[in-house]
C-alpha cells in the first residue's frame, strides 16, 4: 500500500477546531504548545539580553520577575507536559490499533480548558501590576496577596489550575486507551517502548496532578477569601503539595521522549529495541520511585527528612543506568542510519546524561546545600529538559511529520536544526553551571560587574541567540515541506511499529486493517519473514 | 583544640570531588561506548543488523556497577550530611539572624548588638573563625534563604519557624552572603558580607561593639 498522493482530503478550519479526533485534537493540542513555546522562548530571549551584561539596560526588575515566571510556568505548564501528552494522544492509539481513543469528545474539550488556562496566565501583562511573578513554583507567603496583590496573580493561579486539570483529563484518556482499546493480539507485553512510556506517563499524571490543581485552589482561596496557609508550617505545606506534583512532572516531561528515542533508535539501527523486558521494569520502578523524591527540592528548609528523600532520588540511578544501556546496546550490532530523527534521539542521549549526572549530585544534601537555588540547578534542568525533553519532542517531530502530513520534512535543514540546537543548548547552559557555582542566584535581574559573572553571562545570552535561530530553521523546514511536498508514502523510514502499517495521514479510524501482532515490532516481523522468503 | 573541626567548606569540597570524579568516568564510558557504536556500526553496503552476543551478561554487571556507586555516594553523603547538620553542643558564639524584605538583621544575644542593613548598607555577619557558631535563622515576612557561597552553605528562612544550625568558617574571611530564594522586587539586592576572625579579636570586635550599643549607638 504505497500511496504517492494522501488520500486524506485536506481539513477546513470548523474540522481544525471542532473534529473530536484524536488525530486532530493532539494536532490542536501540539499547535498551541508550539505557540506557547514561541511566546515563552521570547521571554527567555529578553531575559538573556537582559542579562549579558551587568547593570539594567531593557526591563525593570519588576517586568524581569514576570518574565522568568511566565517563561518557566509557560514552558512547564503549557508547553512541554501538554507537548508530551499530545504525542501520545496522536500516537498511542495508532501503535496500538486502535480506531480512536475512548471519551474523544472529553478530550477534545480538555484543549479548551488548557488553551483558556494558557491565554488566562498570559492576559496576566494586560493587567496594570503585570502578570505573575513568583516563579513557576509560587511559593507562599510570596504568592499570598499581602506579597503579591493584584489580578496577574489570580490570573495565573486560575490559568495554572486549568492547564494543569486538561492535562489530567488527556492522561485518563491515554491511560484508559492503552487499557481498553488494543487491537486483538496487541497485549501489554507487545506495547511499543514509546506506548509503555506513556502508560507510565499517564499514571504519574492522573496520580500526581490533581494535588497541584488543589494547591491552586487553596492559594485562590488564600488569597481572596482568608488564611489558608497562614498557619504554623503552612508555607512547607505548600511546598510539599507543589512537588508532589512537581517532581513527578519533571518525568512526565522525560519518560515520553525517552520512549520516542527508544523507538527511533531501534528503527535507525534497524534492530529490534535490546533488553525490551528489562527497559519496561526499569520504566515501571522509576515511577515508583517518582512519587517518593519530591521533597529533595526542599533539602535547604531543613524540614524534611534529607536522607530519605536523597536515598530515593540517587536510587534513581539504577533504572536510568539500564534505560541508557538498553538503547545504546541497540545500536551495537545494528546498521546505523544518521537521518534527522536519529541525530536528534543521540543529542538526547548526550545531553540528558549531564543533565541526569548533574542530578545526581543536587540529590546529595550537603552538595545541594550550595547549588540549589543557584544558576547551577538552572544549567542541570535545562539539560534535562532542552537537552532532554526538547532534543527527543525534535527527533519525534521530524520521525512523525512524514506519518501526521504525508510529506517529509527536509534532511538538510534538519541537520542545521540539529547543529545549530546542539551547539545552542551547550553554549547557553553549560556557562550556568560555573556561574552558579561560583555563587549566581536563580531569579535576579542584575548581578554586579565586580561578582565576575560577567564573561560566562555573555556566552550564555550568546547561546540562547543560537537556539533561536534552530528553531527559525525548523519553522522555515516547516513551511518548505509543507509548501512543496515530497510524499512520504506509509513508511519512509522501515519503521517496526504498527502507525507505519496505515496510509499518510491515516484515515479517520487509522487502520484499513492490520498486520499480524506477534511481538512489540510487527511490522519489523513481517519483513524479517519476507526476507527469509526470499531465501 | 585538639580535633581540628572541618569547615563548612571542606566538607563541601571532599564529596563534592567524589561525585565529580565518578560523574566524570560515567559520562566517559557511556559517550565513548555511543560514539564507537555509531563509528563502529554506521551503514555500510551489504550489511545487516546481527545480535552481538555477552550484551547480557553485560547488562548485569552495568546494573551491578551502578547500584554499588549508588551505596558508594549514599555513604558518602549520609557521613558528610551528618558532620554538616550536627549541632554543637557548646556553641562558641549564637548570632540571631533575620532576614526580611529587603535585609538582614544580625544580633548577637546577651551583647545588645544588632547589626541590620539592606542594599544601601550592607549589613555585615561577624564570625569568630574555626569555632562552631550557632545560627537561629528566621525571616519577618516572606521565605528567603542565607546563602554564603564562600562556605559552599545556604539554608532557607521561614516565618513561621526558627532554623538553627552551625558554621564553622576558616580565619580571614571577607565575602558576600546572598539571599537565595526569590523573596520579590529587590531580591537581587539583598546581600550581606561575611568576616571571620581569629576567636580573641572577635572578643575584643564584641567589647568594643557592645560598649557602642550600651551607650546608644547601635550599628
Amino acid at each position: 500500500m504505497t500511496t504517492i498522493a494522501p488520500p486524506m482530503p485536506r481539513p477546513g478550519p470548523a474540522e481544525w477546531l471542532l473534529a473530536t479526533d484524536h488525530k486532530r485534537t493532539a494536532a490542536r493540542l501540539a499547535v498551541a504548545a508550539f505557540g506557547f513555546f514561541v511566546a515563552s522562548g521570547v521571554l527567555a530571549l529578553l531575559m538573556r539580553s537582559e542579562l549579558a551584561q551587568p547593570g539594567l539596560q531593557i526591563v525593570s526588575t519588576d517586568t524581569y520577575n514576570q518574565l522568568f515566571t511566565m517563561h518557566g510556568s509557560g514552558m512547564i505548564y503549557l508547553v512541554v507536559t501538554p507537548l508530551a501528552l499530545a504525542v501520545g494522544l496522536y500516537f498511542v492509539p495508532l501503535q496500538i490499533g486502535a480506531a480512536d481513543v475512548v471519551a474523544p469528545r472529553l478530550t477534545a474539550f480538555a484543549f479548551w480548558l488548557y488553551l483558556g488556562g494558557g491565554l488566562t496566565m498570559f492576559s496576566g501583562f494586560l493587567t496594570s501590576t503585570g502578570a505573575g511573578k513568583d516563579g513557576w513554583t509560587a511559593y507562599y507567603p510570596l504568592s499570598g496577596e499581602q506579597a503579591s496583590p493584584g489580578p496577574g496573580m489570580d490570573m495565573w493561579i486560575i490559568g495554572v489550575a486549568l492547564a494543569v486539570a486538561a492535562m489530567t483529563i488527556v492522561a485518563v484518556t491515554i491511560l484508559l486507551t492503552l487499557i481498553r482499546q488494543r487491537a486483538p493480539g496487541m497485549d501489554m507485553t507487545r506495547l511499543s517502548p514509546f506506548s509503555w512510556s506513556m502508560f507510565f506517563t499517564s499514571t504519574m499524571t492522573v496520580t500526581s496532578f490533581p494535588v497541584l490543581v488543589v494547591a491552586m485552589g487553596l492559594l485562590l482561596a488564600d488569597r481572596n477569601l482568608g488564611a489558608v496557609f497562614d498557619t504554623p508550617g503552612g508555607p512547607a505545606t505548600y511546598q510539599h503539595l507543589f512537588w508532589f506534583y512537581g517532581h513527578p512532572v519533571v518525568y512526565i516531561m522525560f519518560f515520553p521522549f525517552l520512549g520516542i528515542v527508544a523507538d527511533v533508535v531501534a528503527t535507525f539501527s534497524r534492530r529490534r529495541l535490546f533488553g525490551y523486558p528489562l527497559l519496561i521494569i526499569s520504566l515501571f520502578a522509576f515511577t515508583g520511585l517518582s512519587m517518593s523524591v519530591w521533597a529533595h527540592h526542599m533539602f535547604a528548609t531543613g524540614q524534611v527528612n534529607n536522607s530519605y528523600y536523597s536515598l530515593t532520588s540517587t536510587a534513581l540511578a539504577i533504572p536510568a543506568g539500564v534505560e541508557y544501556f538498553d538503547v545504546i546496546a541497540t545500536m551495537i550490532g545494528g546498521v546505523i542510519l544518521l537521518r534527522t530523527p536519529m541525530l536528534f534521539a543521540l543529542g538526547f542521549l548526550a545531553l540528558f546524561l549531564i543533565g541526569g549526572l548533574t542530578g545526581i549530585i543536587v540529590g546529595s544534601p550537603p552538595l545541594d546545600y550550595h547549588v540549589h537555588d543557584s544558576y547551577f540547578v538552572v544549567a542541570h534542568f535545562h539539560y534535562t529538559l532542552f537537552g532532554g525533553s526538547l532534543m527527543g519532542a525534535f527527533a519525534g517531530a521530524y520521525y512523525w511529520f512524514p506519518k501526521v502530513t504525508g510529506a517529509m520534512l527536509r534532511e538538510g535543514l534538519g541537520k542545521l536544526n540539529f547543529a545549530l540546537l546542539f551547539v545552542g543548548v551547550n553554549l547557553t547552559f553549560f556557562p550556568m553551571f560555573l556561574l552558579g557555582y561560583d555563587g549566581m542566584p536563580r531569579r535576579v535581574a542584575d548581578y554586579s560587574p565586580s561578582a565576575g559573572f560577567t564573561g560566562n553571562n555573555r556566552l550564555a545570552t550568546i547561546g540562547a541567540y543560537v537556539i533561536a535561530l534552530g528553531i527559525a530553521v525548523f519553522v522555515a523546514n516547516v513551511v518548505v515541506s509543507l509548501r512543496s511536498r515530497r510524499a512520504a508514502g506509509d513508511d519512509p523510514w522501515e519503521g517496526q511499529t504498527l502507525e507505519w502499517a496505515t496510509s499518510s495521514p491515516p484515515p479517520r479510524l487509522n487502520f484499513n486493517g492490520l498486520p499480524p501482532i506477534r511481538s512489540h515490532a510487527p511490522l519489523l516481523d513481517l519483513r524479517e519473514r519476507a526476507e527469509e522468503g526470499k531465501r | 583544640m585538639a580535633l581540628a573541626l572541618e569547615t563548612n567548606r571542606q566538607d563541601f569540597q571532599g564529596l563534592f570531588t567524589l561525585y565529580m570524579i565518578i560523574a566524570g568516568v560515567v559520562a566517559a564510558l557511556v559517550l565513548g561506548t555511543m560514539a564507537y557504536a555509531i563509528i563502529r556500526y554506521r551503514r555500510r553496503d551489504g550489511a545487516t543488523a546481527k545480535e552481538v552476543r555477552g550484551l547480557k551478561p553485560l547488562e548485569g554487571a552495568w546494573i551491578a556497577v551502578i547500584a554499588v556507586i549508588v551505596v558508594v555516594l549514599l555513604v558518602s553523603t549520609f557521613r558528610t550530611e551528618d558532620r554538616v547538620v550536627a549541632i554543637s553542643g557548646d556553641p562558641a558564639q549564637t548570632v540571631r539572624v533575620h532576614a526580611f524584605q529587603w535585609g538582614w538583621r544580625f544580633a548577637y544575644p546577651g551583647t545588645g548588638i544588632a547589626i541590620t542593613g539592606n542594599r544601601r548598607r550592607l549589613p555585615t555577619l561577624v564570625m569568630p573563625a574555626e569555632v562552631p557558631v550557632r545560627i537561629e535563622l528566621t525571616s519577618r515576612d516572606v521565605i528567603h534563604s542565607f546563602w554564603v557561597p564562600e562556605l559552599r552553605f545556604k539554608r532557607d528562612a521561614f516565618p513561621d519557624r526558627t532554623t538553627t544550625f552551625d558554621l564553622v568558617v576558616d580565619p580571614g574571611v571577607t565575602t558576600t552572603g546572598r539571599c537565595a530564594e526569590f523573596c520579590g522586587l529587590d531580591h537581587d539586592n539583598m546581600d550581606f558580607q561575611v568576616v571571620s576572625m581569629p576567636q580573641s579579636e572577635f572578643e575584643r570586635w564584641l567589647r568594643s561593639h557592645e560598649r557602642r550599643s550600651a551607650s546608644g549607638g547601635a550599628a
